[in-house]
């Protein structure tokens, strides 16, 4: 009995293999990104993204099938160097897409560097990401520029001459986007009147209020996440504290709407992408498609990922299609010019492996997100 | 030490695994043996967290706490001043920390030392509690460290954390550390201190009647364990290249807790069993998330099923072997030989 249970599961397994090694022509591409874990709804939104995106262009021009295959890095760095590892030396993948946030991505780009592979992360906005590297480059603007957009709508549009600045201190994503709009912010020759600081799990912001209070900004910038920003405007609110709220990319969640209610209306933030203002016709058919299939409209996250997959296509079909080396798709992910993508024009810079694209500005308008503008870089 | 059949065959074998570490690192893929170097590693970490947990009994969880400061003392040693400059953009760094530069082995070796010493302080608190109040003592030591490090912007860059970290950490530093912990903490085991440490673990009102001084037994152990965390937190900072407050959370310590746990409470060997178990088994049981095709069903990938695949055989193995694998047994050469004699030991 055992040994007939014993190889029945040595055939499986050889079967199961043997199944994984298809035989028509196609291209191994890597996908590392956090489907279980506590960052998994943004790796299962860029997922949801990227199969819309391949099943839109399943194939190389002359012929090749492009094989998606995903590896679930938790949302931990450890895993993500793993799973990158055994990518690129197990599945013999000619380039990797991920990971969502900027340290995991931080912590699979060495490796993919080392074996010069080409890394293309749809959503990791730390500018250390690609420093010094020149097999990493993305699909998403830095955060430096993201607060340079913040910094210029805040002193042009809303006219502002002083803000205040509401940091989370243990999110890193916070801590350099605040970062960035001060500098930016002081460029232009704004005053930055206030930093007060703030934990994640914090509940209570009354003493960052009535601080914020007495020093009276004219706008108060919070780039934070959807909860934060929902408890803190209600509070705001509460305690007569009515200046214009402003947010990075973090903002957007149907959440911030459901607990934010009338607080969070007005409240203002910088994205990457707004699905009913068509920035090209690839918008246009992917925003159809994706309400089509999934009945709901893709996010930021949803768009990046399927734009990381259109870019890493269009670089294979530059590359040489069936033919295309790892070596010669980096050369053309980095030579990216003019690429319509979901999110709009990318351009990507072929010396630091950024993209050079525009940022969209969204705010809650009675209970819903609504286009602002749109501001080139 | 004497110079017997036993040690000579210790040796031996020892020899043999260096052996097969210059074979694999020649010969297994880049991703193989990065999976040694993690399991390399969190033997090195559960070897250290057993003794203090299996062999003293205290139930203690605050690896992850002492993980933390070995990562960050080795990160900030093996950092160059250029790159500590460029990293801390909130406020600079203190001085003092960023002129200090040295290679990875004084590195390593001072992470374990601040790490012990954190370990000697914080042993006089805690262990003034027994059972269910250490544990929930040394979780909060293990938090704190988190809110220091995210608090501390001079010295620990705050949630931005240290990035860009140099690899020193191959497949050779995991082994020979891992193989000194290993020896280091089986002799304490077997010495003196060692049957204290368990006379402590199975009735501490006992061991004290005896005229065994229990804090200071449980001080070795938790000095001892902290010294090998804080090496191995070394190794994994520069295995992974990037730190931040977020690494070391209270999942570290529950990973570690389920291999001594699998490997049985007590057992070095166990563990060293279980440590294999458990890191090589959640990267093989990759291929259940894969699609695949069985007799032509096709079997969509369902990420996350590792997990629950993992799950289930910890419950089974729960059920079917309560003590983990090796219950309180250590592996010996006197089990062996008298196996193959037919005697019974």
């Amino acid at each position: 009995m055992k040994r007939l249970l014993s190889s029945l599961v040595a055939v499986a397994v050889a079967l199961s293999f043997l199944a994984s090694a298809s035989f028509a022509k196609e291209i191994k591409v890597g996908v590392v990104w956090p489907i279980t874990g506590l960052v998994a709804a943004f790796g299962q939104s860029a997922w949801k993204g990227a199969q819309l995106a391949h099943s839109m262009k399943p194939a190389t021009k002359d012929g090749c099938k492009i094989k998606l295959i995903l590896l679930d890095n938790k949302g931990m760095k450890l895993e993500t160097a793993n799973a990158v590892s055994k990518l690129i030396t197990d599945n013999h993948v000619k380039a990797i897409i991920g990971a969502i946030t900027s340290s995991n991505t931080m912590a699979g780009a060495p490796i993919a560097e080392k074996n010069h592979i080409p890394m293309i992360t749809s959503s990791a906005t730390n500018p250390l990401v690609t420093k010094g590297k020149k097999y990493i480059s993305r699909a998403c603007f830095i955060d430096p520029f993201q607060g340079k957009v913040a910094a210029k709508y805040i002193w042009n549009n809303l006219h502002a001459k002083k803000a205040a600045v509401m940091i989370e201190r243990d999110q890193d994503y916070s801590v350099g986007l605040a970062h960035a709009f001060m500098n930016a912010y002081k460029k232009l020759g704004g005053k930055i009147v206030a930093v007060e600081f703030f934990q994640s799990t914090d509940q209570d912001y009354s003493a960052q209020i009535s601080d914020l209070k007495s020093k009276n900004p004219d706008v108060i910038y919070m780039p934070s996440y959807y909860q934060e920003l929902a408890l803190f405007s209600r509070q705001a609110r509460q305690y007569g504290l009515n200046q214009p709220i402003m947010a990075g990319d973090g903002a957007e969640a149907e959440a911030l709407i459901k607990i934010g209610g009338k607080a969070v209306n007005g409240l203002t933030f910088t994205t990457h992408f707004d699905p009913h203002a068509a920035a090209t016709p690839l918008t246009v058919t992917f925003v159809k498609a994706f309400e089509k299939k999934y009945k709901t409209s893709p996010d930021a996250m949803a768009a990046l990922g399927a734009d990381a997959y259109f870019i890493l296509v269009n670089a294979i079909n530059e590359a040489g299609g069936c033919k295309a080396t790892p070596k010669k798709i980096n050369y053309y992910v980095r030579h990216t010019k003019d690429f319509k993508g979901v999110t709009g024009v990318i351009t990507i810079n072929p010396k630091t492996g950024n993209a050079i694209k525009s940022a969209v500005i969204r705010k809650v308008k009675d209970g819903k997100f609504v286009y602002v503008t749109t501001v080139n870089p | 030490m004497k110079i017997d059949r036993n040690n000579i065959l210790t040796i031996l074998a020892i020899l043999v695994f260096f052996l097969f570490v210059w074979w694999g690192s020649n010969h297994l893929t880049a991703y193989a043996v990065r999976v040694w170097e993690d399991t390399l590693i969190f033997l090195m970490l559960s070897a250290g967290y057993n003794l203090i947990n299996g062999v003293t009994g205290q139930f203690s969880l605050e690896p992850n706490g002492f993980v933390a400061i070995g990562a960050y003392v080795t990160a900030i040693l093996i950092l160059t001043p250029a790159q500590k400059e460029s990293m801390f953009i909130i406020e600079p760094m203190v001085p003092w920390l960023a002129n200090l530069h040295m290679s990875f082995l004084p590195a390593l070796i001072i992470g374990g030392i601040v790490t012990a010493f954190v370990g000697f302080l914080l042993g006089f608190p805690v262990f003034r509690v027994r059972g269910d109040y250490l544990a929930i003592v040394t979780l909060g030591f293990g938090l704190t460290i988190r809110v220091v490090s995210n608090n501390t912007i001079t010295i620990t860059n705050g949630s931005l954390g240290l990035k860009g970290l140099p690899t020193y950490t191959n497949i050779w530093w995991c082994a020979v550390w891992a193989v000194i912990a290993m020896i280091v903490i089986m002799r304490i085991v077997d010495s003196a201190f060692g049957r204290a440490m368990k006379a402590v673990r199975d009735d501490e009102d006992a061991a004290i009647a005896m005229g065994i001084n229990t804090l200071w037994i449980k001080q070795i152990a938790f000095v001892t364990a902290a010294f090998f965390e804080g090496v191995g937190g070394g190794l994994l900072a520069s295995l992974i290249t990037i730190i931040s407050p977020t690494v070391f959370t209270f999942f570290l310590t529950f990973e570690l807790l389920i291999i001594i746990v699998v490997g049985g409470l007590g057992s070095m060997t166990g563990t060293a069993l279980a440590t294999v178990v458990v890191v090589w088994g959640s990267e093989l049981l990759r291929v259940v998330e894969q699609p695949m095709n069985i007799f032509g069903l096709h079997i969509p990938g369902i990420p996350g099923m590792r997990m629950v695949v993992f799950s289930i055989l910890l419950i089974i193995m729960m059920i079917f072997a309560r003590e983990g694998i090796m219950g309180q047994k250590e592996f010996s050469w006197d089990w062996i030989f008298n196996k193959i004699k037919g005697k019974r030991a």
